[in-house]
C-alpha cells in the first residue's frame, strides 16, 4: 500500500567517476554494476525506507559528474533536501575539487540543505586521502562525513538511513507543518486517506 | 468493527444484487468481503480481469464511467482507490494491472468534464508520478503518454495542481536516458520530450499553475531539448535550413527541435532571457561553439520561432555572451561572432529605434576591445574582427537606407581622429582601430544604395571622412577612397573606372544627367571634396593604388555630377593637379608621372562626359603628343619608370595641358571661364582654412547680433540663463549642426575658440575691450528687451540683463566665467 510520511529529495554530486551511480545502485537495487558507464544528465531512483516505524520515501537524483552537464545538474540542487558530495579516496584530484563543488552548492542549493561528505571506494588498496583529512574538511565546512564502499556495500545503507533520520528529525523539530506539506508535495494527504474513507462511510449512514 | 458495520449499513439496500454478480466472478476471493465494500470500489474492482493479459473489462468500464458521470461527487474517491490499487500492483510488480488501472483513469479523465474533476486530477497525477518513479521503462512511457493526454485536455476549471516540479525533473532526466537497449533508450527519450512538451503546454495555458519560465525549470527543459537536438543530422551540416519539419514524433532530435520551437514561440518578452541563458550555457559547456554549426542551427530555430518583435533581444543576449567570453580563445569568440552575423539579419528587419544603435555600438566596442587587446594582431584575432565586421555588414544590409546613413555617421563618429600633420600622436592601436572601423564603414557602405548625394553625405559625415582621407597611413587613405567610391557610384561604373585610361569610349559608361539636389550638393561641398582629394594626392607616401583610387573617386564624381556648372570646378582641380605634378618638390618623380597620367585621363573623361567637342579634340591631340614624346605620362600607372630622372628633366610644352587652350574650348562651348582663371586653383596653402572649417562656417552663419556674442558674454554679470541667448548661435544651420554633429568635433572646435577668447581677454588692454563691447551692447539690450517683451510669461526668466554689462570689468573676469556660456550650449 502506498503510504509514506515523508518524502525527501537527495542529490548526489561530485567529480566524474567517484562512484555516485554505484552508491545509488547499491542502495536502491542492492547491486554493484561493474563497468558502469558515465551518467548522462541526471538519473532518478526511488527508495522507501523505514525510520522509527515511519515510512520515508527518498527521491534520489544521481547527477552526471561530467563538466558538460553542469548546467542541467545544477538546476537539481535547488529543491534538494540533502546533498551528498562524493569523492574518491584513491584519487586526490577528486578531493581537490571539493571546494569548487561547495561553491556551486552555495550558489545553487538552498542554504538549509543537509550536506554530507562521502569518501567512496574504501575497498581500494591505493588510498590517497586519509580518513582524518576528509573528516577535517567536512568539519571545517560543517558537513556530515562518512566513508563508504559501494562495491563492498560498506556504510551505504547507513549513509542513506542516517540522512533519512536526520531529515526527519529536522522536519519534526523545526518546521514540521510547513516542511511536511512541502516535502510530501503530491502526497500531502496520505494520512487522510484512511480518514476520508471513514468519513465517507459515516456520511453515507 | 465499526467500519464494517458502517459499510454494511451503507450498502444494505443494494447488497444482494451485487453479491450474486460477484459470486459469478471467480476473481473475487471472498464474496462477502466484496459485498461489504462501497459500490464505487466494487465497480472499480470489476474492471480488472482475472488475467491481466485480457485487458480492461470493457463492459464494466462502461459501468464505471456511467457511474462516475451520474455521481461525479464520487469521482475523487474512485481516483483515490484506483491509485491505491495501482500502487499496490506496482509494488508487487503486477504491471499488467497497473497498465489497466492507468487506462481506466485515462478514460475517466476524458469522459468526465465535471467540476469535480479537480480532485480526480490530483489522484491521476499521483498515479502518473507513481508510474514515473518506477524503474520500468514501459511504465514510465505509459505514464508519460497519460500525462500528455491530460496536458492536452482543455480544462474549463482551473487546475489547482501546482506542483510540476517533479514532472519537469523526471522528464528531463528521461531525456538523458542512457538505457543499454538503444530502442528503449530512444523511446524513453522521446517520452521525456513529450512529457516536457506536455508540461509546457499545460502550464502555459493555465495562469494558476506554476510559472514554467522560472530558471529552475528552464535550466532543466532547455538543456534536455538541446541535448537531444545536438545528436541530429544537422550537427554535421553547415547549411541546414531550419524549415519547419513535419512533426516526426519518432525521431528524438526532430521532436526535440519542434518542441523547442514551440517553447520559444510561446515565450513573451520577459521570458526570452530565461530560454536563451540556458541555451548559451549549454553551448558553452558542451563546447559547441567550435565548430558552430549546431549553435547557428539552434539560434536560427530560435530566431525563426520567436515572436518577431522580440528577436533583437536574442541578438542582445548573444552580444552579452560575447562580452562574457572576452577571455575565451579567439576561436570561440569568432564562432560566436559568426553565429551573430548569421542571425543578425533576421533581427534587423524588426529592430527599430535605439536598439539599432545599441547593437551597432556594442559591435563597435567589441571591435575596439579586440584591437586594444591584441596589438600584434594574431591571425585568429583578425578572423574574429572579420566576423564582427561581417555581422555589422549583415545587420546594416537589412536596415532601411536612412538608418544606414545614421549608422555610417555613427561609425564615423567612433573613428579616432588625428590631425594629419601630427603623425606622432597616433598610436598603433589607433591606426588599427581606424582601419577596422573604416572597414566596417566600407562594409555598411557597400550595402547602401545612394540616391541623392546630399542625403548620403550629411556634413557631419562628409567632413570627418574627408579628414580621414588625409590620414598618414596610405592603407587607410585607400579605404576612405573605397568608401567614397561605393557611396558615390550609382550606376555601377566603379569597375570601369578602376584604373585611369584615355580610351573612355570603350568603357560603356552609364551616364545620367545629374539631378538638381546633386548639383546643389556639389556646388556647396564640391570644393571641400576636391580640396581633400588634391591634398591627398599631394602626400609623398602615396602608392599607385592610392592614386588610382583617387582617380576613381574623381572620375565617379565627374560621371555622377556631370553638368556644365560643375565641370569648371573639376577642370580647375585638374589643372591644379598638373601644376602640382610640375612644381612639387615633395613627391617623387614616378608619382609625378602618375599624376600626369591621371590628369590626362580625367581631362579625356570630363570632355567626354560633358560632350565638349573642342575639348575632346584638344585632349586627344595631347594624348597623341604624349604617345609620341612622353609615354610615361599616360596610363597605366607604374610605381617605377625606367630612367626616371632623365624623363623628368624636361617636359615639352606640347604634352602639357595649357590652361589657355582649355578655357578657349570652354568658351567655345558657351561656358563662363572666369572661374577657371581665378588665381591658382587648389593648393596646400588652404590647409589652414580647412581646419577651422567648422568654426568658420559656424561664424559666418551667425546673425549680426550674434557676431559679437562671444565677446559680450565675458561681461559676465548676468546669470547663465540669459547669457545663453546671445552666446548661442540660434540659426537653423547651427541647430542642425548641434543635432547632427558628433560631440567630439564640436568640443574640439569649442576648446580652440575658448582658448582664443580667454587669450584675447587676458592680453588685450582694458580700453580696447570696453570699446569692443560697448557699441554692441546697446544692440543686444534692444534685442533682448524685444525678446523678453514677447516672452512676458516666463517665470523662470527674471529680466535681469537690465544690469548694464558695461559696469562690469571684463578684464577682471575670471577665465571660468568666460568659458561658461560656451559650454552652456551643451
Amino acid at each position: 500500500m502506498e503510504d509514506y510520511k515523508f518524502l525527501f529529495k537527495v542529490v548526489l554530486v561530485g567529480n566524474a567517476g567517484v562512484g555516485k551511480t554505484c552508491l545509488v545502485r547499491r542502495f536502491t537495487q542492492g547491486l554493484f554494476p561493474p563497468g558502469q558507464g558515465a551518467t548522462i544528465g541526471v538519473d532518478f531512483m526511488i527508495k522507501t525506507v523505514e525510520v522509527e516505524n515511519e515510512k520515508v520515501k527518498l527521491q534520489i537524483w544521481d547527477t552526471a559528474g561530467q563538466e558538460r552537464f553542469r548546467s542541467i545538474t545544477q538546476s537539481y540542487y535547488r529543491s534538494a533536501h540533502a546533498l551528498i558530495l562524493v569523492y574518491d579516496i584513491s584519487c586526490q584530484p577528486t578531493f581537490d575539487c571539493l571546494p569548487d563543488w561547495l561553491r556551486e552548492i552555495e550558489e545553487y542549493a538552498s542554504n538549509k540543505v543537509l550536506r554530507i561528505l562521502v569518501g567512496n571506494k574504501i575497498d581500494r588498496e591505493d588510498r590517497e586521502i586519509p580518513t582524518h583529512v576528509g573528516e577535517d574538511f567536512a568539519q571545517r565546512h560543517s558537513m556530515y562525513f562518512l566513508e563508504t564502499s559501494a562495491k563492498e556495500a560498506e556504510n551505504v545503507e547507513r549513509l542513506f538511513m542516517e540522512i533519512a533520520a536526520e531529515l526527519m528529525e529536522q522536519a519534526r523539530s523545526k518546521e514540521l507543518p510547513r516542511y511536511e506539506t512541502n516535502a510530501t508535495s503530491i502526497n500531502g494527504k496520505t494520512t487522510s486517506i484512511g480518514d476520508s474513507s471513514n468519513c465517507s462511510c459515516s456520511r453515507l449512514t | 468493527m465499526s467500519l464494517v458495520k458502517c459499510c454494511f449499513e451503507a450498502d444494505a439496500p443494494g447488497v444482494f444484487e451485487p453479491v450474486i454478480q460477484k459470486c459469478i466472478d471467480p476473481g473475487c476471493c471472498c464474496w462477502c468481503c466484496s459485498a461489504l465494500r462501497p459500490r464505487y470500489k466494487r465497480l472499480v474492482d470489476n474492471i480488472f480481469p482475472v488475467n491481466p493479459q485480457d485487458g480492461l473489462v470493457k463492459n464494466n468500464m462502461e459501468k464505471l464511467t456511467f457511474y462516475s458521470l451520474s455521481s461525479p461527487e464520487k469521482l475523487d474517491r474512485i481516483g483515490e482507490y484506483l491509485f491505491q490499487r495501482a500502487s499496490r500492483d506496482i509494488y508487487r510488480r503486477r504491471n499488467g494491472f497497473v497498465i489497466i488501472a492507468m487506462e481506466a483513469m485515462d478514460q475517466l479523465l476524458v469522459a468526465c468534464h465535471a467540476q469535480t474533476l479537480n480532485l480526480f486530477v490530483e489522484s491521476f497525477l499521483k498515479m502518473v508520478q507513481k508510474l514515473l518513479e518506477s524503474s520500468e521503462p514501459q511504465l514510465q512511457i505509459l505514464a508519460t503518454q497519460s500525462f500528455v493526454r491530460f496536458a492536452n485536455i482543455e480544462e474549463d476549471t482551473p487546475s489547482y495542481h501546482t506542483r510540476y516540479d517533479f514532472f519537469v525533473s523526471k522528464f528531463s532526466a528521461m531525456c538523458h536516458s542512457n538505457h543499454n537497449d538503444l530502442a528503449i533508450r530512444k523511446q524513453i527519450r522521446l517520452a521525456g520530450i513529450q512529457g516536457l512538451q506536455g508540461v509546457v503546454r499545460k502550464t502555459l495555458s493555465d495562469d494558476l499553475v506554476e510559472n514554467i519560465w522560472e530558471p529552475v525549470h528552464m535550466d532543466k527543459i532547455v538543456p534536455s531539448l538541446l541535448y537531444n537536438m545536438q545528436n541530429s543530422r544537422y550537427f554535421e551540416k553547415e547549411n541546414a535550413t531550419p524549415e519547419s519539419p513535419a512533426e516526426e514524433r519518432s525521431d528524438p532530435p526532430q521532436f526535440a527541435e519542434s518542441c523547442m520551437r514551440e517553447l520559444v514561440g510561446r515565450a513573451s518578452f520577459g521570458h526570452i532571457r530565461c530560454v536563451i541563458r540556458p541555451v548559451l550555457r549549454h553551448l558553452d559547456l558542451h563546447q559547441l561553439w567550435v565548430p558552430n554549426y549546431f549553435a547557428i542551427h539552434t539560434f536560427r530555430i530560435i530566431m525563426f520561432s520567436i515572436q518577431s518583435q522580440y528577436s533583437y533581444t536574442v541578438v542582445e543576449a548573444l552580444m552579452t555572451h560575447l562580452d562574457e567570453n572576452s577571455k575565451s580563445t579567439p576561436k570561440i569568440r569568432t564562432s560566436i561572432a559568426d553565429t551573430l552575423s548569421k542571425i543578425i539579419s533576421i533581427a534587423a528587419g524588426e529592430s527599430v529605434g535605439p536598439s539599432v544603435l545599441e547593437i551597432i555600438n556594442s559591435l563597435l566596442s567589441h571591435l575596439r576591445v579586440s584591437v586594444t587587446r591584441n596589438l600584434p594582431s594574431s591571425n585568429d584575432e583578425q578572423l574574429y574582427q572579420e566576423a564582427l565586421i561581417n555581422a555589422l555588414g549583415e545587420f546594416a544590409n537589412h536596415l532601411p537606407d536612412y538608418q544606414k546613413i545614421e549608422i555610417m555617421m555613427f561609425i564615423m563618429s567612433k573613428v579616432p581622429y588625428s590631425e594629419p600633420d601630427s603623425t606622432a600622436s597616433v598610436g598603433k592601436g589607433d591606426v588599427l582601430l581606424q582601419s577596422i572601423l573604416l572597414k566596417s564603414l566600407l562594409k555598411v557602405g557597400t550595402k547602401y544604395q545612394t540616391i541623392h548625394l546630399n542625403t548620403t553625405f550629411p556634413i557631419s559625415f562628409l567632413e570627418p571622412l574627408l579628414r580621414m582621407s588625409l590620414a598618414p597611413d596610405p592603407e587607410m587613405r585607400l579605404l576612405v577612397q573605397k568608401i567614397l567610391h561605393t557611396l558615390i557610384d550609382r550606376h555601377r561604373n566603379i569597375d570601369k573606372l578602376a584604373t585611369p585610361t584615355v580610351n573612355i569610349g570603350n568603357l560603356e559608361l552609364v551616364i545620367e544627367k545629374s539631378s538638381r539636389p546633386d548639383v546643389i550638393f556639389v556646388r556647396k561641398h564640391g570644393p571641400e571634396i576636391y580640396q581633400a582629394l588634391y591634398e591627398s594626392l599631394e602626400l609623398p607616401s602615396n602608392t599607385v593604388e592610392n592614386i588610382e583610387a583617387v582617380y576613381t573617386t574623381l572620375a565617379l564624381l565627374a560621371v555622377e555630377l556631370a553638368t556644365e556648372e560643375t565641370v569648371l570646378e573639376l577642370l580647375r582641380l585638374v589643372l591644379s593637379l598638373q601644376d602640382l605634378a610640375l612644381t612639387s618638390g615633395q613627391i617623387s618623380n614616378s608619382l609625378k608621372f602618375n599624376l600626369h597620367a591621371v590628369v590626362m585621363s580625367l581631362l579625356v573623361l570630363i570632355s567626354y562626359v560633358c560632350n565638349i567637342t573642342s575639348l575632346m579634340d584638344y585632349a586627344s591631340k595631347l594624348v597623341e603628343a604624349r604617345e609620341k614624346e612622353a609615354v610615361h605620362l599616360l596610363p597605366e600607372l607604374k610605381s617605377r619608370y625606367d630612367g626616371e630622372s632623365q624623363l623628368s628633366t624636361r617636359l615639352p610644352p606640347s604634352v602639357i595641358i595649357d590652361q589657355a587652350v582649355v578655357s578657349e574650348c570652354l568658351k567655345g562651348a558657351g561656358l563662363d571661364t572666369g572661374k577657371l582663371q581665378q588665381g591658382p586653383g587648389y593648393s596646400s596653402s588652404s590647409l589652414q582654412h580647412r581646419h577651422s572649417w567648422v568654426d568658420s562656417t559656424g561664424r559666418s552663419s551667425m546673425a549680426d547680433i550674434n557676431a559679437g556674442g562671444a565677446e559680450l558674454d565675458s561681461a559676465g554679470s548676468s546669470p547663465g540663463v540669459q547669457k545663453k541667448l546671445p552666446g548661442e548661435e540660434l540659426t537653423f544651420e547651427s541647430m542642425k549642426r548641434i543635432l547632427t554633429e558628433s560631440g567630439e568635433t564640436r568640443r574640439e572646435a569649442e576648446e580652440e575658440r575658448r582658448l582664443q577668447l580667454s587669450q584675447l581677454f587676458r592680453t588685450a588692454p582694458f580700453q580696447d575691450l570696453v570699446v569692443k563691447t560697448q557699441p554692441k551692447h546697446d544692440m543686444l539690450q534692444n534685442k533682448l528687451s524685444e525678446i523678453f517683451n514677447t516672452l512676458t510669461v516666463e517665470p523662470r526668466n527674471p529680466i535681469q540683463p537690465g544690469i548694464p554689462p558695461a559696469d562690469a570689468k571684463p578684464s577682471q573676469t575670471p577665465a571660468y566665467e568666460v568659458h561658461f556660456p560656451e559650454l552652456f550650449v551643451y
